[in-house]
């Protein structure tokens, strides 16, 4: 009997642990615009006026994403640095995203993305156009 | 690198070009993209490992592959989140789904990390280590809005369901038919009117298949909207005539039983009303124009040419053969059509030449082009 109230006192706490999550998210404003969420929910066949669990959503990709992203910077890190000719562009050590280190990212997240063993991506890609044109 | 900078710069828009093309101007996932940029523009991961540089490091810059394949995750994810949030509340009877549901789908999504209480069997969804690790990467992560103002998105937002039979106020048809589902269409059940229906179909067909709507039309385009108008109503005018019976037995009409608006002729023979109305038009159109005119001039020049050879005994055979080999060339490629009949026209005018020799000149000519078809 005490047992069944503490548990029910227990999960009285999570619904307003989760209620005031969910009502802190009115004042976290995500960088995924909730108009572009509620568009692809709309679009995968979910709908709910709330704001607050379009939020949710928005935060959660928003987390995958940073997540992912840090994991692929780590990556990107962890990779010996390439010979560089020049000191200068030693000197301001540029990261780029490329498809290697996200898919190795992406990989333990369970998407399983193939470089296009051919396909070259430009390779003056994020370089500045100082650089570019050299 | 041989090509050079412009030659790359092109390239580059062309290929920009071709992508816009293949996403179908897709306002949201350039939205998408700007953010999943965005996000991963503020991840920043300390360099411990250097002792010199403690400071953040960023991403600076995407590979457009990454980035692409990136978004196209995100949206993915947005998806299947949304998915199974709506998969949950289906099943939990639901039309809208609730915090719940997407608390569950996140978990869905999350048990290929894991996730704190994963192995728990009877752990509370309100509990979800998901949703706590979301909280806290709310606290920890820095709030960054969406760097555009972004205009409001086509949603709608209140969409209305089918009214249920509660509702409606209408009793279900049968018992097993529980009153909160939607109420069954109205049924219309009138034999009249599919009879006028069908009279009407029937009137209306024969509108469209003697053609004179179009060329009338095409000639409104020059002439102005009124004739529009007025071959429109002509044509509903014609329709109102109900028949009788089965239409399919009805015995045909006569030549001038039934009214039918004028055939004009289509705009490419009528070069008056071209130079009328489009000056600037007239040049194409004369060339055009020249050109259909011509199409059908060989034919009868190369009649006349048959008349001769056929007038002489040695050719008739080999000429009526050529004549209709060149007939066939000169119709599928003018110009040299266009060549061959001068040459005859030389030769007949000049006169007096051996039929023999133009015969085989002739010969040539057609070789040389086809040879160029060919080619």
């Amino acid at each position: 009997m005490n047992h069944g109230q503490q548990s029910g006192e227990a999960k009285h706490d999570d619904d307003a642990a989760l209620t005031e999550f969910l009502a802190s998210l009115m004042d976290y404003t995500p960088t995924i615009p909730d108009d572009l969420v509620e568009h692809y929910l709309a679009k995968s066949g979910f709908q709910c006026p709330d704001v607050r669990l379009i939020r949710l959503v928005a935060v959660a990709t928003q987390k995958f994403v940073a997540d992912v992203a840090s994991d692929a910077l780590q990556h990107c890190k962890a990779r010996p640095a390439p010979v560089v000719k020049d000191k200068k562009q030693q000197k301001d050590k540029r990261l780029i995203l490329t498809m290697e280190d996200l898919s190795k990212a992406l990989r333990e997240y369970g998407v399983n993305v193939k470089h296009p063993e051919y396909f070259a991506d430009s390779p003056s890609t994020g370089m500045d156009p100082a650089a570019r044109d050299e | 690198m041989s090509n050079g900078a412009g030659e790359s710069a092109s390239q580059r828009i062309e290929l920009h070009g071709k992508r816009k093309l293949f996403r179908g101007n897709d306002f949201a996932y350039a939205v998408a993209r700007m953010a999943v940029a965005q996000i991963c523009e503020s991840v920043e991961v300390n360099a411990y490992q250097e002792s010199q540089s403690r400071d953040g490091v960023r991403f600076t810059s995407f590979q457009e592959s990454a980035l692409e394949t990136f978004t196209d995750v995100a949206v993915q994810y947005i998806q299947s989140i949304g998915k199974n949030a709506h998969l949950y509340a289906n099943i939990a009877g639901r039309v809208d789904g609730n915090s719940l549901d997407i608390v569950q789908a996140l978990e869905d999504l999350g048990y290929g990390v894991g996730f704190a209480g994963v192995s728990d069997t009877d752990r509370c969804l309100a509990d979800s280590g998901v949703v706590k690790d979301i909280a806290r990467y709310t606290l920890e992560a820095e709030e960054m809005p969406f760097v555009y103002p972004l205009p409001r998105f086509p949603l709608n937002k209140d969409r209305r369901f089918a009214p249920s039979f509660s509702e409606a106020g209408a009793e279900p048809p049968d018992e097993h038919i529980p009153v909160w589902l939607p109420a069954f269409p109205v049924i219309k059940l009138c034999d009249r009117s599919e009879e006028i229906n069908v009279g009407t179909i029937e009137g209306e067909i024969p509108s469209k298949e003697n053609w004179s709507c179009l060329p009338s039309m095409q000639h409104s385009f020059d002439g102005g909207r009124l004739e529009v108008l007025k071959s429109l109503k002509d044509a509903r005018e014609s329709t109102e005539v109900v028949v009788e019976g089965n239409p399919f037995l009805t015995a045909p009409l006569r030549f001038a039983e039934k009214d039918v608006s004028p055939v004009f002729l289509p705009l490419e023979i009528s070069n008056e009303v071209i130079s009328i109305n489009h000056v600037l038009d007239t040049h194409m159109s004369n060339n055009h124009h020249i050109t259909v005119l011509e199409a059908s001039a060989p034919s009868d020049k190369l009649n006349n040419k048959n008349r001769l050879a056929e007038s002489e005994d040695g050719e008739k055979l080999n000429g009526t053969q050529q004549s209709l080999v060149r007939f066939k060339i000169g119709t599928m490629k003018r110009p040299t059509c266009l060549a061959i009949n001068r040459f005859q026209e030389q030769v007949l005018f000049q006169g007096g030449v051996d039929m023999s020799e133009t015969n085989s000149e002739m010969e040539e000519i057609d070789l040389q082009n086809v040879d160029s078809d060919v080619k």
